[in-house]
């Protein structure tokens, strides 16, 4: 849709395993994809399939295994599984190598060497960056706060020196404080759960503004009555508790407590799900309006089909922890071409007697539509803007269908 | 159609702190066997608290105001707890909305899974053993009366025939239980090693050494009971030698153990096709022949016991029985005739201005006697109108006699709150509380209901002798025949803890809950969201209900295991003939699931119809605002949300509840409460858009525009 909109959210073979009994689970397995700006980006697939996964470990509420994410061009993740696994294949390479050639043992040494060199440095910006991205990205804000201060400062009267430098300290502190994941926000399913029952609604929304370290009470007032009135709620329930609310309501909450922060990405961990359809409505209302008026780019995760498709412009399909299609989302109901999306698109039901009586479940086994036995799958774009996991037997077939 | 369950005029209310929340306000609705009815409408419009109701689970602080839940003869919501136990659960099941708070977390999943089976199967043992027993006294003197008044000799007969009858049924059934289980052991067998393998060939199996080990226990029970006869041996023995072909750990060769199960496949394949024994005659043979069973081909056989049996036998038996439900038929068409004189009678002394107590007792006992005698003790299917005709009518006079103290006392208790209030009020100060209208019982309301149930049973009679003529008794021979079959069956079903558990495990597989040998020993915090709905759904199912109510069963999973859940319910309903009532919010699934939908607002359903009506041709403002309030695949515009919130059920709306949020309202709307008005014979809405004066409202562009899309797409679909 938007081609052109820069990227603000990049994912590059994000892996994320779980250590469990006896071995590891894949959680998410190798996923990449960008979020342009303005955009909204759906990701379905089923429950356990690793989309909530991916949504939190991209808010750094997991430390990754391996791959980066790389936001307004800063990465804030990054595993080191790959580098490991690098060296491991440098050492066994070399290993290989002598053997069969006992000859060259001191070049190859050297070669191997250098590729442990070359990972272990790589491995070392990568913790670094996980690490420090934070304060790299306040130390940029504050060099931008001082830079505006010090202008304002140098031109300004005499009279009104104090005020500005009292200022200038709060938004000092404010900037010291600002991480840069808090730019990304997110939107809980349970509307019940996610909202502390102790605290009220003046309080759960101004949290995130106070941790940034604003102090001014009628500063907080001010921008909280603004976000309520935003979400469709008034100031008089900002004294109220959480469970004087509806579900519909509760959910207001938890979009205003995301926006206050005045993020650049939100990331809705299926928003909508556990409300009724009237509700449910006025909830993906609310959205679009907000997304219109602040050009918000959310991460929109669901398992119902047609709200995404409603909702969203590009759509991820994921699979026990890959991504096995990626599409815009027109095109992709229009032609789904992994058996999967197939199969997930038939059981979608909609509200028509005759259609639904008649309608057929495609059934997907990925034993018996795949063969990976010797030729392994890959993601691959079949047409601009399209992408499919598939083998080259299967990349020929997509051509042809497209065709 | 015969209806199973059906609601009447059913009220709720709950005491809260605030007040009476009026959650139910006098519904009415019928489920028919093999129906699946969707009640659809917002979270707090009633829909739990109706199916609730039905089950006998209410919350403590809920007043039934009024109305009946007939079940089998029995109106649910005036017995007793005890007589609940063998309802709940065993005749109607419930699938909650709440996976993590319907699971017991300190027991096994397997535990929860058998304890209902183990338990209600000896019930249910119990019971089909009385059924049978009675049902076959009562035919049998039916039987004696009706042929031998003329000839004694052929009543002896009769009564000869019967015995014989009962010995010879349970033995049927015995033989055709075991052929059964052997036959769908040898069935599962063959779809297990299809299955299984697949997955070798792609050398990709899971959890082998329990599986295989579930084929060799299914090849061994087809071994017995006339599946496998001749080839048992080499079957035998393939199975036995099945585990020891694994490959090892390190090893993926799996043609050996693949060719033997392909063989073992062959033999159970030839087994599952062949002609299958006739056990009514086999029975026979065996219980009055005194010898052993010939061994010879199933087809020979069947021909060779059909010479034996005594075809004479069940044609006097058929003929006989015939007589004496036609006997019974007459007997109970006399008595509804002189019950209906003492109905009558009955009425004008309950129409009386003041009731005498002793008197009215009296009377009570009198009618209920006479009523009583109308009953046919060969019916299957209990006339429900007669049989809560004296309980409902001993409740309404207890009530009445209970009210007249009552009533004094709740006239006081309103008059303190007002003095209350006034006092309040006197001193410039406005109370945030209303005075709530005194409980008095209406008198008046309470006698015009024993009019009622009078007046209903009235019809009810001329109607039944109105149709007199219409009755097929071959036909109901045949039924009763059946009904006997059905209870012997349930006589020889025995649940073992065995069998319990190769029953859950099969459940376990058919919800879809992968490595059920595994997950039987588990824990259910070791299960996810879905996963832990499903358990939920295997446990409602493992009784085998005649109703099954789903509260949201699918709001929680995701589409594919949602299509997967109500494929599986369908199913079920198909096979079992089960009625289901479906409570959700989703329209897609209620149009997948519905034959029937009522829609609820404010505790009252606004419409009523078929799927089809309700879908194409939506009446009701609320209707379409639900209707379109929903997305689908080609929605682009806005989203048409309702505005507003229900109604506060403490003060319901005088007019229509709905009129606050509804942009089609007019006047009349907040100050009369709509009629259910008849669109068409299946099709009944609540709004006065119906009314002949009101203006003409079409559906909304959104709906409409949706139906055109959804033909084309079915066109489309058709063309293919």
């Amino acid at each position: 849709m938007q081609n052109n909109a820069e990227t603000l959210l990049k994912v590059n073979h994000l892996c994320q395993y779980f250590k469990i009994e006896g071995g590891e689970t894949k959680a998410v397995d190798d996923v990449s994809f960008e979020i342009k700006k303005g955009e909204v980006f759906g990701l379905v697939g089923e429950s356990g399939c690793g989309k909530t996964t991916t949504g939190r470990s991209i808010i750094k509420l997991y430390n990754i295994t391996s791959g980066d994410v790389i936001f307004k061009g800063i990465r804030i993740c990054a595993g080191k599984r790959s580098y490991l696994n690098a060296i491991e294949q440098a050492k066994a390479d070399y290993k290989e190598g002598v053997k069969n050639n006992p000859g060259q043992s001191s070049e190859l040494k050297a070669k191997r060497d250098a590729i442990i060199a070359e990972q272990k440095k790589l491995m070392r910006e990568a913790e670094l960056d996980q690490k420090n991205c934070d304060k790299e990205y306040s130390k940029k804000l504050q060099e931008e706060c001082k830079k505006k201060y010090e202008a304002l400062l140098a031109s300004a009267p005499a009279e009104k020196k104090q005020e500005l430098e009292a200022e200038f300290k709060n938004e000092m502190r404010k900037a010291k404080n600002t991480k840069i994941v808090t730019q990304i926000q997110m939107i809980f399913q349970d509307p019940i759960a996610s909202l502390d029952p102790r605290m009220t609604v003046r309080e759960i929304i101004a949290e995130g503004l106070k941790i940034q370290g604003e102090r001014d009470e009628k500063v907080i007032d001010e921008k909280v009555y603004e976000m309520l009135e935003l979400v469709g709620l008034v100031r008089e329930h900002a004294s109220r508790y959480p469970h004087e609310f509806s579900g519909g309501q509760r959910q207001r909450i938890g979009v205003a407590r995301s926006i206050i922060m005045n993020p650049d990405l939100i990331i809705a961990d299926e928003p909508v799900s556990a409300l009724d359809v009237s509700v449910q409505a006025q909830v993906i209302n609310l959205l679009n309006e907000l997304r219109e008026k602040f050009g918000l780019t959310i991460l929109f995760i669901a398992h119902d089909l047609s709200v995404v498709k409603y909702f969203s412009d590009r759509i991820g399909v994921m699979y026990f922890g890959k991504m096995v299609e990626l599409a815009d989302a027109d095109e992709l109901f229009l032609n789904p071409l992994h058996p999967y999306t197939q199969s997930l698109l038939s059981a979608i039901p909609l509200p028509d007697p005759i259609y639904e009586k008649n309608r057929k479940r495609i059934v997907y086994n990925p034993l018996a539509a795949h063969d990976y036995s010797e030729d392994k799958p890959s993601f691959r774009e079949v047409k601009p803007g399209h992408f499919v996991m598939c083998n080259d037997a299967e990349y020929e077939h997509y051509m042809k269908i497209l065709k | 159609m015969e209806t199973k369950l059906s609601v009447r005029d059913l009220r709720i209310s709950f005491r809260t702190s605030n007040g009476k929340v009026q959650a139910v306000r006098g519904i009415n609705f019928d489920l028919a066997k093999g129906e699946t009815l969707a009640i659809v409408g917002e979270s707090g419009s009633g829909k739990s608290v109706t199916s609730k109701a039905i089950l006998g689970i209410q919350a403590a602080n809920s007043i039934t105001e009024s109305g009946e839940i007939i079940y089998d003869g029995k109106d649910l919501l005036k017995i007793s707890e005890e007589e609940f136990h063998n309802i709940r659960g065993d005749k109607i099941a419930m699938i909650f909305q709440d996976p993590m708070s319907s699971l017991n977390p300190i027991v096994k999943i397997g535990k929860q899974l058998t304890e209902a089976m183990i338990l209600k199967g000896k019930a249910r043992q119990r019971e089909s053993q009385k059924n049978f027993d009675t049902y076959l006294k009562n035919l049998s003197e039916a039987m004696v009366k009706a042929v031998g008044a003329s000839d004694q000799a052929k009543a002896a007969a009769a009564g000869e025939n019967c015995k014989k009858f009962h010995q010879f049924e349970v033995k049927h059934t015995e033989l055709e239980a075991a052929f059964s289980n052997a036959y769908e052991a040898a069935v599962e067998a063959v779809d297990d090693i299809d299955a299984i393998s697949f997955e070798m060939e792609k050398k990709a199996v899971k959890d082998p050494v329990n599986r295989v080990a579930d084929i060799v226990s299914g090849a061994e029970k087809a071994c017995s009971d006339y599946v496998v006869t001749d080839k048992a041996d080499r079957l035998k023995s393939l199975a036995k030698g099945l585990k020891g072909q694994l490959p090892g750990k390190n090893s993926d060769d799996y043609s050996a153990i693949l060719a033997s199960m392909q063989e073992m496949r062959g033999i159970l394949q030839e087994a599952v096709d062949q002609t299958k024994p006739d056990f009514f005659r086999m029975s026979y043979y065996q219980c009055f022949s005194g010898e052993k069973l010939p061994q010879m081909p199933a087809e020979e056989l069947n021909q060779f016991l059909a010479k034996y049996m005594d075809q004479g036998f069940m044609k006097d038996f058929v003929s006989d029985a015939q007589k004496a439900l036609e006997y019974t038929a007459d007997v109970a068409y006399s008595n509804m005739a002189k019950a209906m004189e003492t109905l009558e009678n009955a009425k004008a002394a309950f129409s009386k201005e003041k009731l005498d107590k002793k008197e009215c007792m009296e009377l009570l006992k009198s009618v209920t006697a006479v009523v009583e005698t109308t009953i046919d003790p060969l019916a299957i299917v209990k006339d429900s109108l007669i049989y809560t005709f004296g309980p409902s009518l001993k409740n309404e006079l207890e009530t009445y006699f209970g009210a007249i103290g009552k009533n004094v006392k709740a006239q006081k208790v309103h008059e303190r709150d007002q003095k209350k209030y006034d006092k309040l009020v006197a001193k410039g100060k406005t109370p945030d509380w209303q005075v709530a209208a005194a409980a008095v019982i209406d008198m008046e309301l309470v006698q015009a209901n024993m009019i009622r149930i009078i007046d209903r049973l009235v019809e009810h009679y001329k109607e039944l002798l109105d149709r007199r003529g219409e009755r097929d008794y071959a036909q109901e021979t045949a039924k009763a025949i059946e009904h006997m079959n059905e209870n012997a069956t349930g006589i020889v079903a025995k649940v073992t803890h065995r069998v319990a558990k190769d029953r859950a495990i099969k459940l376990m597989e058919e919800v879809g809950i992968a490595e059920p040998h595994k997950r039987y020993n588990q824990y259910p915090f070791e299960f996810s969201g879905g996963m832990r709905q499903r358990i939920v759904i295997a446990i409602a199912l493992a009784a085998n209900p005649d109703i099954l109510i789903c509260d949201e069963p699918t709001t929680a999973l995701d589409v594919t295991i949602q299509s997967q859940i109500l494929e599986l319910i369908n199913k079920l309903k198909r096979e079992r003939q089960l009625s289901v009532i479906f409570i959700t919010h989703d329209l897609g699934v209620v149009a997948n699931m519905a034959d029937r939908v009522a829609v609820m607002y404010a505790g009252k359903i606004v419409e009523y119809g078929t799927a089809e009506d309700v879908f194409y041709h939506a009446a009701h403002p609320y209707t379409w605002a639900l209707l379109s309030s929903m997305p689908d695949l080609d929605t682009n515009e806005r989203l048409e949300s309702i505005p507003g919130t229900p109604p506060n059920m403490i003060y319901p709306p005088v007019g229509d509840a709905f009129a606050p949020r509804n942009k089609y309202a007019m006047q009349i709307d907040f100050e009369k409460q709509p009629p259910m008005f008849k669109i068409s014979d299946s099709h009944y809405a609540a709004t006065w858009l119906l009314h002949p004066d009101a203006p003409k409202v079409e559906m909304p562009k959104v709906i409409q525009d949706r139906i055109a899309r959804m033909k084309i797409k079915r066109g489309e679909d058709h063309a293919e």
